[in-house]
Formats: structure tokens, sequence, C-alpha cells
């Protein structure tokens, strides 16, 4: 049986502007039926890529095809995008909603209708689609926003942010949504600040940095590759300590976050080394709420690989 | 998909009240507001309030003032004061438009014997004041304007002999007495165009208020462009085969409609309350709306593609709109502008539009007169919805 082509495939992959160049020889797949996270920090080129994606902006070098297809007015037809926006007109109702863009979409009067009835049943839009677009809360409107992207039936679905400000219920709808979108063969890219979502929804993620995505791969199998058998030993002040107090635990390998009130450290961990640990803290005079072990997730990650490039952008300087 | 573009505009019109009044019911009352204003500077409706005062009295006196009281054109108050002072503060209390006081002996040559006491803010009505009593003076005095010229003819001739004096006098009373056997005046006024039904000036501000108002609703509506760039609409259909340009055409045929509509409402009133003949003209007046509709929809679309944000749109197109309907005859008729404005405003839709109304309903000119004012809208019409067109593509890409 004949595989489907990648839902994206973009090889060696080179944008600039105005000299400077944003994308650096970037690759990335993203398989038919796969849910891709494209993880970064804000500025790292998320966006460029989306636009690159969508024929918005010509590349200086390396290729793009979606569904095995190069970059063209035809190809592009076989994409989805659903922007980060509520990008739906809020005087007409979910269902005029999608009437109207799977008409510019390019679909007939029958085949929209068609379609409308397949992307309300695969977004879960229940009785919504005779509700106006203004008067919905958040999820709905989210849901409504995957519904417009997937009239056509698209290759591949781009979600840009998709579960930003919305509740944990209409978030968790969300990615039923979306596994069910790449369950009927869909290939998904799905760029997120969401670091949970990534772990949990996601078949293969990538941290775009730096112009190129690196590393990508499985997220479990990223977490193991970086950390082992590393556990995270989170330690919760009652008070945020001194600053002899602060570092001493900076010394002892422990980062500070939440205003210096939780401190994090990666370790071979035991119940024994936090009873060590707590009588040591409780020596240098520090009321500690709580010790607890985590296994690494991919928050983890995204913090090591910041400061990493932070420190790559330090280093020439110092 | 043109259509689909066209029934999103529709629908959101239709939810939108405010947008809704904005675009059919405001039109149709400025339209009456300023029909109401303009029609009257140059006909008997305006009324002015004037207070009249007396210094010293006079039969002859008595008489103008007498025949001042029966213009229909001015409203006096009902008393008279008995200085020119305290006509000066009624006038500056605002309690009337403009004073009227007889400050001397009207046979006096020597020095103007009447004074009109004006408001600086209101200098026209001073001007219209005095011309007033000039024309009463003449028909209604003419034994005084006879006496008040016949030192200086007498001067010229060597004097009158008694028996000339004798008559002249005999024809002066007469004349007081009868007020009749008057020559025709030296200068006669007469209307030229339609005689009867709606004024000309009514027929002006019709075509100066619908394109002002085109002008103002286009460029309201098409910034709903700039919502659906921000939204991400118009990059969710860029990547479909309608791309930008179905976007901006199909917006540039609704507002052509809308306009069409909101210039019928403009037009159905002045027909229904001001008597203008629209509908023996409807073929001239529909090409002359279509065009004027279509360039500002063109306009609107514009400034809505070269703005990045809905607020930097709006105060463009305010400053667009009101520099061309003030300069362009939208507000005040181009004629009473210095030459050099009187130029400039044919740089703006507002004068071809105007032009070319006024030309249709008042002068009842044909197609071919029509030309020249057709063609400068068409072609600003479509260099504008091009500019539209372009920039929108420009911007996907930026």
């Amino acid at each position: 049986m004949n595989q489907p082509p990648d839902a994206l495939l973009v090889s060696g992959l080179r944008v600039g502007y105005g000299g400077r160049e944003v994308l650096k020889n970037l690759d990335l797949r993203v398989r038919a039926g796969e849910i891709y996270g494209l993880l970064g920090p804000n500025g790292a080129g998320k966006t460029t890529l989306i636009r690159s994606i969508c024929g918005r902006v010509r590349p200086l070098g390396g290729t793009i095809s979606i569904a095995g297809q190069p970059v063209s007015r035809k190809s592009l037809r076989r994409i989805g995008l659903v922007p980060q926006e509520i990008a739906l007109y809020p005087h007409l109702t979910i269902g005029e909603n999608l009437e109207v863009l799977g008409r510019l979409s390019g679909l007939s009067r029958d085949a929209t209708r068609t379609a409308m009835g397949w992307a309300t049943k695969a977004a879960n839009l229940g009785n919504h689609l005779h509700s106006r677009v203004d008067i919905l809360s958040g999820g709905w409107k989210r849901r409504a926003n995957i519904a417009a992207a997937i009239l056509h039936r698209p290759a591949l679905l781009i979600l840009d942010e998709p579960t930003v400000g919305v509740d944990v219920d209409a978030r968790n709808a969300l990615h039923d949504v979306i596994l069910q979108l790449s369950h009927a063969g869909m290939g998904v890219l799905l760029t997120t600040h969401d670091l949970d979502q990534a772990e949990t929804l996601c078949s293969s993620v990538g941290f775009l940095r730096s112009g190129t995505v690196a590393p990508q791969g499985e997220p479990r199998q990223l977490i193991e590759t970086a950390f082992g058998t590393q556990k995270e030993i989170i330690l919760e002040l009652r008070q945020p300590p001194t600053e002899p107090q602060a570092n001493t635990l900076l010394k002892s390998g422990f980062t500070p976050s939440n205003a210096n009130l939780t401190w994090i450290m990666l370790g071979n961990a035991s119940q024994n080394s936090a009873a060590e640990l707590g009588a040591a803290l409780d020596r240098a005079g520090m009321a500690v709420r709580e010790i607890r072990f985590r296994e690494p997730g991919l928050d983890s990650l995204f913090v090591r690989l910041s400061g990493k490039a932070n420190q790559s952008v330090m280093e020439p300087a110092a | 998909m043109i259509p689909a573009m066209l029934r999103v505009m529709t629908l959101s019109l239709l939810r939108d009240r405010g947008a809704l009044a904005m675009a059919f019911l405001l039109p149709p009352v400025i339209f009456v507001i300023f029909a109401a204003i303009f029609s009257g500077v140059g006909g008997d409706a305006m009324e002015l309030r004037v207070v009249l005062g007396i210094e010293r009295n006079s039969p002859a006196a008595e008489r103008l003032t007498q025949a001042m009281r029966d213009e229909p054109s001015l409203r006096f108050l009902p008393e008279t004061l008995e200085s020119a002072d305290a006509v000066a503060q009624a006038v500056n209390r605002g309690a009337a438009d403009v004073g009227l006081v007889v400050t001397g002996d009207l046979a006096d040559t020597t020095t103007p014997p009447i004074t009109v006491l004006v408001d600086p803010g209101k200098v026209m009505a001073g001007a219209i004041l005095s011309g007033q009593v000039q024309r009463v003076l003449a028909k209604h005095l003419p034994d005084l304007s006879l006496a008040r010229t016949l030192p200086a003819v007498e001067s010229l001739v060597g004097g009158w002999t008694p028996e000339q004096s004798a008559r002249l006098t005999a024809a002066m009373e007469q004349m007081a007495a009868a007020n009749a056997d008057q020559p025709p005046a030296l200068v006669q006024t007469s209307f030229v165009g339609p005689q009867g039904g709606s004024g000309g000036t009514v027929t002006y501000y019709a075509g100066a208020v619908a394109i002002l108002f085109l002008l103002f609703s286009a460029m309201q509506s098409a910034a709903t462009l700039i919502e659906e760039r921000h939204s991400g609409i118009l990059d969710r259909i860029a990547i479909g085969p309608a791309g930008t340009d179905v976007v901006v055409i199909g917006k540039w045929i609704f507002l052509t409609v809308q306009g069409m509509v909101q210039v019928a409402l403009i037009f159905l009133v002045a027909a229904l309350v001001y008597g203008v003949d629209v509908l023996s003209h409807s073929w001239l007046w529909f090409l002359t709306s279509l065009a004027a509709a279509a360039t500002a929809s063109g306009l609107g679309l514009a400034v809505a593609s070269i703005c990045t944000s809905r607020q930097q749109a709006q105060t463009i197109s305010t400053f667009v709109v009101l520099v061309c309907s003030a300069i362009g005859g939208s507000m005040v008729p181009r004629f009473m502008m210095p030459p050099w404005l009187q130029d400039a405003g044919w740089y703006t839709p507002n004068a071809w539009a105007i032009e070319a109304y006024h030309g249709v309903l008042w002068r009842g000119e044909g197609l071919l007169d029509l030309l020249p004012e057709l063609g400068w809208l068409w072609a600003c019409a479509l260099a504008a919805t091009a500019l539209a067109l372009i920039v929108s593509r420009k911007r996907l890409r930026m």
C-alpha cells in the first residue's frame, strides 16, 4: 500500500529580511496524520516559517513541499490555516461564516454544504451553528476557527497558538478536536508556548532556535536524551532566601524561579537525599514548605535550551 | 466567490445598527438640515432679527420704519429703542442679529442719517439689511431719494428758478402721497434655470451632501479591510484561490451599491420635501450616482489598504473627507471661494460630483455635457481601486 506523501517537507530553508537571515538551513517534516509541535521563544522565526510555508515570503534558498507538491497556488489549497486570532466575521453566525469561508476557499455551493456537515462534526460544534460569533465564549470561537480551516479537507493544518485564552475544559476539548483531525489523516503543524500541551498532544516536537529547528523528535525521546535518569528536585521556600542563602543555593546547583521562592535542580534523587537536603536547609536557616521530585518535561528542556542559547549569545561579549 | 464577500458585507451591515444608521439615516437628516439652512440664504426664509432705534424722529423716519416693518424677510423686535447705544447693546447680547438706527434727519445730505449696527460675527446680516434699506427707500420713499439727490443736481445746474423749485416740491409731495407713477427701476433681478419647484440651492446641496456622505461611509465601511487583515481572515483567504483581489473587489462592489442606496435616500427626501425633479432625469442621475459611489468606494478602500490600523484610517479618512468636502464645495459653494481655492477644488471628487448633479438636475444637461465629470469620476474610481488591489497584495508579502 502506498504511503501518503508527507503533509509538509521543508529542506534547507533560508529566509532573510534586509540582509539578516532569520531561518538558516531549516529542515522540518510533518507526516500525514502526525501532530508536530513547533516550539520556540518569541522572535525565533515561527511566524516567518509559517509565512514561508503559505507562500507569503520568498525564500533565499531551500525547498518547501506541501503534500508532495512544491509551493504554488495549487498546492497552497492543500493548507488549512488557523490564525492565532479568531479569523471569523464577528457579526455572522458560525454557520454563515463556514458557508462564506467555504465558498472563498474555492468550494462550490453544494460542496460547501457537505463540508460544513463534516467540519461541524469534526470540531464538535454541536448546536452552535446558528450562534453569532461575537457572543460566543472563547472555546467555541476557537472550535469554529478550526472548523473554518478544514472545510476543504486540507492535507496540512497549521494551527498558530490554538488554545490561547481558553479555560482548561475548552483546551481539553480542542485537544480532542485536533487529535480527531490527525486521526483522519491530516498533518498538523502546531505552534505553541504551552509545553504541557505539546508534550501530551504532539507526536513530534521541534525547538526553533537561532533560525534552525533543533533538537526535534518525539517528546519523551528528546527528554530522555537530554536528562537521562535524572529527576528535577524542586524546592518550595516559605520566604525568599537572604543573599548568603541564595548564593549557597546557587553554588549547590539550584536555579531560582517564582520570585526566588522556588528553586530547581537536576540530579539523581531519592527519599534519603530529600531528608538530607531538608536537614541541610534547616541548618542554613531556610524555612522549607515542600521538597518534591519530578520527571523532567519539555518545559525543563525548553529552559535548558533557552539557557544555552543565552549563554551562546553572551559568550562572545564576555 | 465575490457573492460570498457581498454576503459578508450585507449581513455585517444589517446587524450593526450604528453602521446602518450612519449609512442610511444620517445622510437624509443632514441633507434636510443643510437644505433648510441654505435654501433661505438667497430667498426670504432667512428672516433676520432686527432691532430698530430712532434717535431723531420725523414723518419721513416714521414712513421708513413702517415700510421696513412691513418687509416679510425681516423680523423686527416689537419695541423701538431711542438711542444707538441701546441698539448696539441689543445686538451685542444677541437679542437681534443686526440693528438699524435713524440717527439724523433723513433729508440731511451731509452725513449718513441711517446707521446699521453689525455684530462682527454676522457681517452678512449687515450687508443684507443695508441692501433692504436701499430697496425700501427706492420703492416706498422715492420722494426722499429724490430730495437727497436734488442739492447735488442744483449745484451742477447753477440753482433752480422759483418756478422749478415749486414744481419739484409739488412733485415730491405727490410722490410721497400717492407713491405712484414711479419710473421703472434701474436694475431688475430675475432667476435663471427652472422656475418654481425647488431652488437651485437645494439641488446643489442634495449633490453636495450626497458626495460628502458617500465619502464618509465608504471610508468607514472600507476600514473592515483592516480588521480582516488583523484578525487573520485575509491570511486565511489568501492561501485559497480567492486571494485578496476577491476581498477588495467584493467590497468595492458592495460599497458602491450601498452608496447608491444612500444617495437614493437623500434625493428621495429632496424630491418629496423640496420638489427636486429627479424622476425626469433618472437615467443620468443613476449614471452620476454610480460614478460618485464607485469613486468614494475606491478612495475608501485605497485609504484602508494603505493604513496599518483602524485608528490611523479613521484619522486620515476624516482629514481627507473634510478637506475634500471643504474645498470641493460640499460645505460652502465654490463660487464664494477665492480663485486659487476654486481651482484646487477640481482635484476633489466633491467638485466633479456636485457639478454633475447640478448639471443633470438643475441645468438639465445631457450625457455629452456630463462626459467630463463622469470621466473624471470613473478615472478616479478605477485608479483608487487599482491602488487598493496592489497595496493589499503587497501587504501580504510584508
